[in-house]
Parts: structure tokens; sequence; C-alpha cells
């Protein structure tokens, strides 16, 4: 028999019982719906590091333990070290060296929450951001350093409500006045708010010391070089573009499985209800399975069928659960867009791929009790005979 | 039969292979004992129709099974020309089946799903036939029942006695030499009982050995040979 018949008798199959078959496959489609959305959160995340940060960051980050500390790392690092680096510059084909100092001002409003990111005023924001622009307002200027003001992204100042000229609070002491606003990136960057180094550093208690050195190089490929000489050569933990997207990786992978684990249960839960599905589908049709063996159906063509049954009635329920997770995705990105100016969840093709390959999977799994009972059945007493 | 009948089933018997059964005998586990449900029996089946009539539980239908090979002999064998059904696997069986035999059931055992013309293109669409082929030996079969103009009704659209005939229509899909058919008018009225008896005469006319299980001496007496099973003991005559 050609697959195109066996597919239509499956389907028509599944179409005989419309309300059953219809629960089932929203049922599959709601698991993998849940899937899709869980796991686009980590490919959002993937796909904003690699695009925004990996080609906007500095060639190497210096810091006192790597990204052990995260993103953001404490201002633990002498600045001594920013004079040991640019020591060495002539030597290492070094450009810039570039003191920064993070910090994260959270909030219960997750809206609220902005990373204050210091760096010297002469230098500018483009040291670190060159694809950075001023929309409002203007610039540092060396006048800047020491002063209070500040330079938000678009995202931070749209959720802070901050224009040119408003006020920020950066502790009870110490405010700054707003004399730029960044035009949007649709990246991490919308969500910093810029400040003079030795203001931040005054602010949070860390003069003298910074968070992080960022280096820019004559010629970036050769970054891995260049960041092992520095770690060899100051006992500080230089890290590449790459070291930190493996680091965004790791984490995400991580994130991931456990993202994964939590759909698993509804995926489990969808497969369970196919079984039942197909093996009271098996079940209703004992005496046509009974017949279409006497007439001349081998067992395979039976158990072809049953599975055939189990993977369209999954695949449906896949093809449903992408779309209906495109729709999540689009709803969790219009969330995060107006929080943060980030689509954090993204449909990439692999999770496509991804999603279908489990539904059929799942169809496959779900499928082999129901189509091993189907082609075992003994014809006699399938026909009703003894 | 008629003199020219009988001539006809003599000059197709060639192309039909010959249906032997030799010493066979079912016997069922039943509890601590067992139950003998067909004693040994040997004959060869004629071409034409031969009726195997007994009261119910007598063994027709266990002799049915085994000759089907739906069911496997506790002695002896099912011979079909040189095949010896009882040795073949499953799927061996499966296939000997598709090219050789026909099966007419009690309640038409019609697909459910599937349309009037499509459960009869069903045995050709097993054995691999193009659609366009399937179609037109299907259309070709229901002309011969009278039911070219249901052939798209399914099944629940069909009184039992056209339901019958679309399965008489199907057995006959693949033209097979063996023909069994299992009381294949227990659930229909005399009338529409006599239409399904005349195709079946009509297809055992052309050759075939047609196997007809029925305890109704009526429909018996018109087949060309006949069988008499009690107790499980299966006489001539």
């Amino acid at each position: 028999m050609k697959w195109t018949d066996l597919w239509g008798l499956a389907w028509r199959g599944l179409t005989r019982r419309r309300v059953r078959t219809g629960l089932t496959a929203l049922g599959i489609t709601v698991a993998v719906a849940s899937m899709v959305i869980f796991l686009s959160l980590g490919e959002g995340i993937r796909k904003v590091f690699v695009e925004q940060l990996g080609g906007i960051g500095p060639d190497i980050q210096v810091s006192l333990s790597g990204f052990t500390q995260g993103f953001a790392p404490q201002p633990n690092l002498p600045d001594k070290a920013v004079t040991d680096i640019q020591a060495l510059a002539p030597e290492l084909g070094i450009k810039t060296v570039t003191p920064v100092v993070m910090t994260i001002r959270g909030s219960l409003e997750v809206s609220q929450s902005v990373v204050l990111y210091g760096l010297p005023a002469v230098q500018g924001i483009g040291a670190v951001f060159p694809n950075s622009s001023t929309a409002q307002g203007r610039a540092f200027t060396s006048a800047d350093e020491g002063q209070g003001v500040a330079i938000a992204g678009a995202k931070a100042a749209q959720n802070l409500n901050l224009k040119v000229g408003s006020t920020l609070n950066l502790n009870r002491r110490s405010q700054a006045e707003v004399v730029g606003v960044l035009a949007p990136e649709s990246g991490l960057v919308d969500n910093f708010i810029f400040l003079p180094l030795s203001t931040l550093q005054k602010a949070e208690g860390a003069v003298g010391r910074v968070s992080l050195v960022a280096v820019k190089l004559d010629n970036p490929r050769q970054a891995r070089e260049v960041a092992t000489a520095l770690s060899d050569k100051l006992d500080l933990e230089a890290s590449t573009q790459s070291d930190f997207l493996s680091f965004v990786e790791r984490a995400l992978k991580i994130s991931d499985a456990v993202r994964f684990g939590i759909s698993l249960i509804s995926l489990i839960v969808g497969g369970l209800a196919v079984a039942n599905t197909v093996m009271m589908g098996v079940f209703e049709r004992t005496r046509e399975f009974g017949t279409l063996r006497a007439i001349g159906a081998r067992p395979s063509f039976v158990r072809a069928l049953v599975l055939t049954e189990s993977l369209l009635l999954s695949l449906v329920g896949g093809v449903g659960g992408v779309i209906l997770g495109l729709a999540g995705i689009w709803g969790v990105n219009l969330y995060t867009q107006n929080l943060a100016g980030i689509d954090a969840a993204a449909l990439t093709p692999r999770l496509v791929l991804l999603a279908l390959g489990i539904s059929l999977f799942l169809g496959l799994v779900s499928g082999l009790l129901p189509a091993r009972s189907a082609s075992r059945l003994n014809i006699t007493e399938a026909l009703g005979r003894v | 039969m008629t003199a020219t009948t009988a001539q006809k089933t003599e000059a197709q018997t060639s192309n039909t292979p010959p249906l032997h059964v030799e010493n066979l005998s079912r016997v069922y586990p039943s509890g601590e004992g067992q139950v003998q449900a067909l004693a040994s029996f040997t004959h060869t089946f004629p071409p034409g129709m031969t009726a195997v009539v007994g009261p119910s539980g007598s063994g027709k239908s266990t002799l049915l099974n085994l000759l089907a090979g739906f069911d496997s002999p506790s002695t002896g064998q099912v011979s079909v020309g040189d095949v010896n059904l009882t040795t073949l696997s499953e799927p061996a069986r499966a296939d000997f089946r598709l090219a050789h035999y026909g099966f007419v059931f009690q309640n038409h055992n019609l697909v459910s799903i599937l349309s009037a013309q499509e459960n009869v293109e069903f045995p050709l669409t097993l054995a691999g036939l193009p659609p366009k082929e399937r179609r037109a030996r299907a259309l070709e079969l229901l002309e011969l029942v009278g039911l070219k103009n249901r052939a798209g009704h399914l099944p629940n659209q069909l009184s039992g006695g056209e339901a019958q005939r679309v399965a008489i229509a199907r057995a006959l899909a693949r033209d097979p030499g063996i023909l069994l058919a299992d009381e294949p008018t227990g659930n229909l009225d005399s009338k529409t009982g006599e239409l399904v008896l005349s195709l079946l005469t009509g297809a055992a006319a052309q050759g075939r050995r047609v196997i007809l299980i029925t305890h109704d001496s009526e429909v018996a007496a018109l087949a060309h040979h006949r069988l008499s099973v009690r107790d499980g003991v299966v006489t001539a005559g």
C-alpha cells in the first residue's frame, strides 16, 4: 500500500471521532505551545546577546574574577590595573583602555530596574558602545567628570520617566541631572544609565576601584592571544567577547534544561492523552481490524496504520502548538519590549524543528503500545467468532 | 445445476488451485479438559459451491477459520495448490489470503469510514494497484451487484442487503479462486437473501470454490456439494 493511501486512511480513522480527536490534539497543542514559549525565552535572550552585545562590547574585559560574578561584577578591582594595562598597551596592540564601574539598581517593579554604567567622561560612551548616539541633549564632555550628570538609555528613560533636565537619585546623598538620552538600539544598552566614572565611584563608595576594564584592540582578531597575555602578566581574569558569549550560552543551556524539564511534564500528559485516544480507537475498531486482517492486510499494515494515526494526531497538535506558541511569544515580546526594549522570546527554526520533532517522537512512543495490540489481535476473536 | 453451468464450471476449474484438507482437526482447551471442535477430516473441495451445514456450535465456523488460515489446526494441514497454508508465517498467510481468498461475513463487516466503492477497492489498495485501475474495477463490481449508483455511500447509509452485496463485490475484487461465506444471508430477509445467494451462485459458476457456511437447509440446497457437521464430525452429503 502506498504511504499516501495509508495516511489518508489514518486521517479518516482519526476524524471519525472528531470531538475526541480534537480535544486530544488540543492537549498536545497546549503542551507543545508551553514548551515553545518556555524555550523561546532562551532563544530570544541568546539572540539579543549574540546580535547586540557581541557586536558592540569591548574586545577584552578585564576583571578580578571573570564572569563568576555575573553580568555586572562588583567594583572590587583596584584602578591600578588600569595603569598596568595602559603600560602594556604598546606591546600588546591595545587601542583604548576604559575603566568601568557597573551596578544594578534593582526594584520590586521590574520596569524600574536599571544598570548604572560609569565610564570616563572624557572617553564618552562611544569608547565601549560605538554604535550609540544621542537622541536628545548632549554627550559627555571632559568637564563632566566627577559632576552629577547622567545620560539615559532610551528604555531606561522611558521606564523611569527621565527627560533632559530630570533629576536621577543615585542614593540618599547623590543625585545626577540627566543631560542626554540615547537613541534606541533595541538592545540591553537601552536599559543602561551612563554616568562619569568618578561620579559613580563616589556614589557607590568605590573610589579607587572599578568593576572591570574594557579593552579595545588595534586588531580584534588577536583578542584571545592578548587576553591570555594580560591574564598571565597581571594575574587577573581577561575575557574576550567569545568567552562572554560562551558564559551566556552555558547559563542559557542550564536554564533551557530547567525550562524543558518543566515543559516535559505537560508533554508527558499530552503523550498519555494521545496513547489513550489511539488505544480507545483500537478497542472500538477491533472487529474492523480483524476484517482487514482477514481480507489480506498484514499485521505490519495494521501496526503502521495505528502508528500513523498516532503520529498524525501528534503532528497536528505539534503544528497547532507552534502556532499557539508563536502567539504566546508575541505576547511575551510585547511585554518585554515595553519593559526593557528587547524581544526576550524568539521562535527560531531550530525551536520549530525541536517542537515538531518532539511531537512526532511523542506520537511514535504513544502509538507503540496500541499499534502492537492492534497488529497482534487474533482474527477469529476480533471477528467475534470462536 | 444446468448442463451449461456445469460445463462452464469444469472449463474454468483449471485456473483455480485445488483446496485440500488432510487429517484436519482442532482441539480447544476448556477448563482442565479439552473440547474437540473438529474431528480429523480429509477432503478435497471441488469447484462450485459447497454448503457446510450444521446446527450452532457444531464446528462449522471452526472449519472455516482453519480453511482461511485464521486459526491453526491441532493436526493436519490445509493446502491450496502446492502451498501448505498451515506452515506459512502470518504475513505470508495474509498475502496468500489477499491473492486467493474472498470473504463474505454474516454482518458484511465493511469498513465504516470508507464508502462502498472504497471498501471494494480496499483489497486492491492493499495489493498496490494504481488508483485509476482499482476505481475502475470497483465500479465494475458494484455494477455487477447492482449498486453502482450507491458507490459513494458509507456503510451506514446502505441497507443490510446492500451492504452485503458490497461485501460480495469486495470479496470478488481480486478475482479469488476461493470464496468463503459465513452465514451470508443470516441477517437478511428472504428476498434480499435470494439476491445475495444468486451472486454467490454466479461466482461459483465461474469456476471458483465457494464454501458457504449455513444452518439453513434451503440455502444449502442451492449448493452443488454438501458437507454436514455435527459435534465436530464432518460428513459428506
